[in-house]
């Protein structure tokens, strides 16, 4: 009875829901007016789609000319598993995918490394020998099918051979290999960016190896992005829209300034740059964080970096659903999210949508979660008729207003980075991670007292035992391991091991000067060494040891 | 329990896991409710977390897993707990489905908290369990 005395009377009085500023805290007005963008001036705010500084979009018919990419992580277990998987989700629509590698892989450890027990093809797939990635290419062509590796130097330096050998043994010229290779040497890592950075591999040799990939890509694929800011793992660690529009773009134009310094010319690597962003559950702060980020972006290569080629200017962005707007509680409720978040992100004008699943907070998807993911993004693509128009929201007061708020406040921040040294600066003296635990505890506090509701933990709860019991992914460390152990050692037992030392040894050799690296971690890879291997051999030039 | 003293907990992340928000959150709220509290970081061993146990002379250790690696990370420690003859309760947060909550449990494990777990619940929970040792 007092339950309902309750809802009764507060929808007498007038049920609100009183937030009246945005996540990053912003001031919301009850209603917005044409006095809120006087100064808004078409031409030099705003532009055309496709134009100039491309606040509306980086291409004059955004969807109408190319639907987003619908992509969604794959990899688990073996290069083989992860290859059925591949071959399924392509069977039902999907177009391109994100390769996620376990976490040995992820630090260039090999599968059978001591260190790596229990953790074996768990949280992406194994992956320790040039063949491995062939064998995840098996029926699908770099040529063709759009794969983002979502791997970090040093292992991307790795990862970026094994596909340039790839396309040499397929006989498919460098200059056809689509996808994205991502390449950002601080924040792949689910966690705070200093100790995941650090730990097992110099922070120096992280960053050579980010310029040594941008050159070879520069000069030698035309077609292949290269990730700049994994702002959605930086956004993941508890940021604010804000923090990650700013921290993103601050850390992309330290690393742009040092490719500039080695002697590239903006114009040769800019041009493939790309992002992966974080789309949250605030609707309209999401699309305008977007907006401002396209047109900061725009200037700041135009102005700064005095970049002519048109597609040096345009900031363009893959996307992930937020994974910490969802709940364990009451899963299903995820895919209402999710949606919220993917249409955000279609307003917002973005490349490639990747849809979280909805039992992430329970565990890696299984291939039901997957595939409701792609039909999340098959509905709003087909269905409901937002993709016909290019910039809906342009010219809404409460949008472009918030969006030059968002844009203030990107920029005061990536001033405060600025006068800190630029943002490896920040992250190597611990400012960048006090700045995530900060606002890890408000968040978490917001959501203590209620200030910040989440639907099935703070309200609207039911009892766990209530609760959908969902089918979860199956986890089989002990097996995969033992399966990758066995392949390892056959893998080494048959290789010529003369050749093999030799090639890691000049790796070594290379390591210590300022040469191109990618060169020689390809003819070691010919010579079977593995990730670890040439890992290590990377470390011992550096005098790095950790164990 | 000495009312004077804080109660101490070593908060740690082992394996290759490195999904830290919520043991770092934990760390400084616990503090609200009057814990010390202690975080290790990323990627320790269980030898690593039982020394610090033993120098800090803690009261609960706390671990945290998001990527899978719970039950064999958690065996290890407790294995390692059992050879040292050590008794300190240890407990789990993190992404952990609900029949490898049972199984934790059956092992040793005092007691698992799964994400939208509150700091205040962990606290009267950890207030209980030192009550009760």
């Amino acid at each position: 009875m007092s339950v309902k005395d309750n809802i009764y009377s507060s929808y007498l009085k007038g049920e609100k829901v009183d937030r009246p500023e945005t996540p990053s805290g912003i001031p919301i007005k009850e209603v917005y007016l044409p006095d809120d963008i006087k100064d808004l001036d078409y031409e030099q705010d705003l532009g055309m789609p496709g134009e100039f500084p491309f606040t509306r979009g980086v291409y004059p018919n955004m969807y109408r000319g190319r639907l987003w990419t619908r992509r969604s992580q794959v990899g688990f277990a073996t290069p083989q598993d992860t290859n059925e998987r591949l071959k399924y989700l392509f069977k039902e629509g999907q177009t391109g995918f994100t390769l996620t590698i376990d976490l040995p892989t992820s630090y260039g450890f090999d599968s059978d490394d001591p260190i790596c027990e229990g953790e074996v093809g768990v949280t992406g797939v194994a992956l320790d020998t040039a063949e491995d990635l062939e064998a995840i290419f098996d029926g699908f062509s770099p040529d063709e099918v759009s794969c983002s590796l979502s791997i970090r130097p040093p292992v991307s330096a790795v990862t970026l051979s094994m596909l340039a050998l790839l396309a040499e043994r397929r006989g498919i010229p460098y200059s056809n290999v689509l996808g994205t290779q991502q390449n950002d040497p601080l924040f792949q890592m689910s966690g705070g960016p200093l100790q995941t950075t650090t730990q097992f591999f110099p922070l120096d040799g992280i960053i050579r190896l980010n310029q040594d990939i941008i050159e070879f890509m520069a000069k030698n694929f035309p077609k292949l992005n290269w990730m700049v800011t994994n702002a959605y793992n930086l956004r993941e660690t508890g940021l604010s829209a804000v923090q990650e529009g700013a921290f993103a773009l601050s850390h992309a134009f330290d690393i742009f300034r040092r490719a500039v310094k080695r002697g590239l010319d903006i114009d040769e690597f800019a041009p493939r740059a790309s992002f992966f962003c974080s789309c949250g559950i605030d609707f309209f702060e999401e699309v305008a964080k977007f907006r401002a980020m396209r047109r900061i972006y725009a200037r700041t290569l135009k102005e700064e970096f005095g970049a002519k080629n048109a597609k040096s200017l345009k900031f363009r962005s893959s996307m992930q659903t937020a994974g910490n707007s969802l709940t364990s509680q009451q899963p299903l409720n995820n895919i209402v999210r999710t949606t919220v978040e993917a249409l955000a992100t279609i307003f917002s004008g973005l490349q490639s949508i990747q849809v979280a699943s909805y039992d992430e907070g329970l565990g890696l998807p299984t291939e039901e979660s997957s595939r409701i993911s792609l039909r999340v993004q098959q509905i709003l693509g087909y269905e409901t008729g937002v993709t016909q128009t290019a910039d809906p929201l342009a010219g809404s007061y409460y949008v472009e207003a918030l969006t030059n708020e968002m844009e203030k406040e990107i920029l005061a921040l990536m001033d405060e980075v600025e006068k800190r040294g630029g943002l490896v600066e920040c992250t190597r003296v611990g400012w960048l991670e006090q700045q995530i635990i900060d606002a890890r505890v408000k968040t978490q506090r917001e959501i203590e007292n209620e200030e910040k509701i989440v639907v099935g933990v703070n309200k609207f709860s039911i009892d766990e035992k209530e609760d959908a019991d969902i089918r979860i992914h199956k986890i089989n460390a002990k097996e995969w391991g033992e399966k990758r152990a066995e392949y390892l050692k056959k893998y080494r037992a048959i290789r010529n091991q003369k050749e093999t030392d030799e090639a890691l040894a000049k790796v070594t050799e290379v390591m210590k000067t300022d040469q191109n690296i990618i060169p020689n971690i390809m003819d070691a890879l010919r010579a079977k060494a593995t990730l670890g291997e040439i890992h290590e051999a990377m470390r011992e030039a550096t005098g790095f040891s950790f164990r | 329990m000495d009312k004077q003293i804080k109660p101490k907990l070593l908060l740690a992340k082992m394996g290759l896991d490195c999904h830290d928000t919520g043991i770092t959150t934990l760390a400084y709220l616990l503090r609200d409710w009057g814990y010390e509290t202690i975080y290790l970081g990323l990627h320790n061993s269980a030898e690593r977390i039982l020394q610090a146990a033993v120098e800090e002379d803690v009261n609960v250790i706390g671990l945290s897993f998001l990527s899978g690696q719970h039950l064999v990370q958690t065996e290890k420690l407790l294995i390692q707990m059992k050879e040292q003859q050590l008794q300190i309760p240890v407990i789990l947060g993190g992404i952990i489905p609900r029949h490898d909550i049972h199984t934790l449990k059956e092992v040793g494990v005092a007691e698992v908290f799964t994400p939208g777990s509150m700091s205040g619940t962990i606290a009267d929970y950890l207030k209980k369990l030192l009550d009760s040792a």
